[in-house]
């Protein structure tokens, strides 16, 4: 499948080629704006400008858009659904079941949700895909409403002119390209916008390191649904917290399922990584390693080992959105929900790449390049749910960091005990095992007070 | 029944096994490099740049010399320029789409 649409992309290139030559892209002043990258955020944006009559130039580094691209799993749907028709999108499977686990060292507690809603139409917006497929489709998608793809050109820096963004630097021979808007979608590794000053670089206690594998069954057709439970195109993401899924780090391990392989990985905060010395790889193989992972992973086979940053800063470190001509989106803008319970990238990716693309068309309709021009996408963003969802777990994510300890390290063992003991088979009353596994919790948690206090640290997680 | 429930073996390849999986396109150059050279070898005594690399690029003989680097192992993750607490490592993206391709991703 893969080899196939390296060629659809290719050939997209070559009936451009005929415009002009590839070698030396003569596209200086030809179009209406750049977009860099050819990612989600970016062919959202190159898609909603060509709707709106706009020629956008889409610049992608790989040789095809998706080929450096690397995520955990769950694509968010519901901004896509709208800029495009989704049914011939290379998606894998629905999401039937979402499963947050707590591993101790040799324990799991976990809990599955599993809503029949989600087996219906159009299934809580969210599919498990992989980005070689994906992001390939999607572009395609933009051009065909009218954006002009060219791959295999890394932009390496921005023009300005009287303090204003009015181009790009390629690596290409005579690699300046000229036009009015410049949209900054290159992902969370923003070389391009640090280089002109429009963000500055996190700090790394922002910053998460994923690495992930996707893994085949060779010799059991059967694996997936069976070990799964899966029916038809139903699939699982679940996800792993604690001492079990990536150490003493803060982070968590996941695993989704595709069509035919699954997608198995750890991401946790790259401070953990260097302080403690906890190397991507090893806490993956000790992950997969885990008594409650190994069994779903038995037989399996590596088909490829990817690797990747997350931009976990949030809202506290985003930056100036707008700039006299130009804009920044998705993760270069640092739109990443990721707090334990949610990861999410994409769907930030695609809805502030609509929005940016929105405010330029409108600005465009004006003759305007300004930051004051293009402020309604910065508008529009802090009123979608990108924004309000960002603000609203901020917190979140530094609270759990401090009770990381309790949280990850002595109550996954806590609860794991406490379950032990309340369904322990012996001849004593159940009444005294219950006890015992309040007791076990209580001590965990500092007794009534401790346990109140948590209460209060966290409540705002049911408000 | 036995005591203790076994825990199946999973495959957990080698480092070179894994980037095997990789397609890679060599630039020629190296898109990595630190910055200054005497900052690593008389300020640095933590190496971060060693442990929290995914690919094995890094490597350093101890703590007054440079790191050397295996820059055609790299997955192009951008770890190690956020991870360097000097901010002293440099880091360009391979040019023109060389350096890993995923198929997956
Ligand atoms: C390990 C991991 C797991 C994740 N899991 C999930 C998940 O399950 N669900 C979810 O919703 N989100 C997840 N995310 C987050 C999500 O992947 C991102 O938020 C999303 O991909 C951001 O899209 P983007 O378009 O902003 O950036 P990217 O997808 O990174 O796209 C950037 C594009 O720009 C190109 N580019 C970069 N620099 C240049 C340049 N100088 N010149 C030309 N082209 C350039 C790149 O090649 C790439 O194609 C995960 C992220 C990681 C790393
Ligand atoms: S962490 Fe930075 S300063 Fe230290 S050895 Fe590595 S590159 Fe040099
Ligand atoms: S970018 Fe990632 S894979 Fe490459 S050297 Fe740095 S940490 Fe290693």
């Amino acid at each position: 499948m893969t080899d196939q649409t390296t060629g659809m992309g290719q050939t997209l290139l070559e009936e451009r080629a005929g415009d002009a030559a590839l070698e030396s892209p003569n596209y200086d002043n030809e179009f209406d704006a750049i977009v860099v990258g050819a990612g989600l955020a970016g062919s959202a944006a190159a898609l909603t400008l060509a709707k709106r009559g706009l020629e956008p130039l889409l610049v992608e580094r790989g040789t095809y858009p998706g080929a450096k691209n690397v995520f955990g799993g769950v694509l968010y749907t519901p901004t896509i659904r709208e800029l495009t028709d989704l049914d011939s999108a290379p998606l894998e499977r629905y999401i039937a079941e979402k499963r947050f686990s707590m591993l101790s060292h040799d324990d799991e507690t976990a809990i599955s949700i599993k809503p029949g809603e989600w087996n219906r139409e159009p299934h809580n917006d969210s599919f498990t895909v992989l980005r070689g497929d994906f992001d390939e489709w999607f572009a395609e998608q933009a051009v065909e409403a009218g954006a002009t793809l060219v791959t295999e050109t890394t932009v390496t820096g921005l023009i300005r002119e009287n303090g204003g963004i009015v181009g790009i630097e390629t690596d290409r021979p005579d690699g300046e390209i000229r036009a009015p808007y410049v949209v900054l979608a290159e992902g969370g590794n923003s070389l391009v916008s640090e280089g002109a000053n429009l963000k500055a670089t996190e700090s790394r206690e922002n910053i998460a390191v994923g690495v992930k594998e996707v893994l085949e069954f060779p010799e059991n057709d059967e694996a997936i649904q069976d070990r799964f439970r899966l029916v038809g195109d139903a699939g699982v993401s679940y996800h792993y917290f604690g001492e079990g899924a990536v150490g003493e780090a803060y982070g968590g391990g996941f695993i989704y399922t595709n069509s035919d392989t699954v997608s198995v990985g750890v991401a946790y905060s790259l401070e953990d990584a260097a302080t403690k010395h906890q190397t991507p790889e090893e806490t993956l193989n000790l992950f997969k390693s885990h008594p409650a992972v190994a069994p779903l992973l038995r037989g399996a086979r590596t088909v490829e080992y990817t690797a990747k940053t997350i931009p976990e800063g949030g809202a506290e470190t985003m930056p100036d959105l707008v700039h006299d001509g130009a804009v920044l989106v998705g993760d270069t803008a640092g739109l990443v929900l990721n707090n334990g319970v949610h990861l999410e990238g994409t769907n930030m990716a695609v809805e502030s790449g609509y929005h940016a693309a929105d405010a330029i068309a409108t600005a465009a309709e004006r003759g305007l390049t300004s930051a004051d021009a293009l402020s309604s996408y910065a508008d529009a963003l802090e009123n979608s749910f990108v924004v309000q969802n960002l603000e609203r777990y901020g917190w979140l994510t530094d609270r759990v960091e401090e009770d990381r300890d309790l949280l990850f390290e002595q109550l996954p063992s806590a609860v794991a005990d406490a379950g032990t003991e309340y369904f322990r088979m012996d001849r004593a009353p159940k009444e005294a095992h219950a006890r015992a596994a309040k007791q076990r919790i209580f001590e965990t948690l500092g007794g009534w007070t401790g346990a109140m206090k948590l209460a209060m640290r966290y409540r705002k997680l049911v408000r | 029944m036995s005591v203790q429930p076994s825990v199946p073996e999973v495959q957990n390849d080698s480092i070179e096994d894994r980037l095997y999986t990789v397609k890679y396109d060599d630039p020629g150059d190296s898109h990595l490099g630190v910055k200054v050279p005497s900052v690593c070898t008389d300020s640095c005594e933590t190496t971060d740049c060693v442990p929290i690399c995914p690919a094995d690029v890094w490597h350093r003989a101890d703590t007054d010399s440079v790191p050397t680097i295996a820059y055609e192992n790299c997955l192009e993750c951008s770890s190690c320029r956020f991870a360097c607490p000097y901010d002293n490592v440099s880091w360009e993206y391979p040019t023109t789409g060389s350096g890993v391709t995923y198929k997956h991703g």
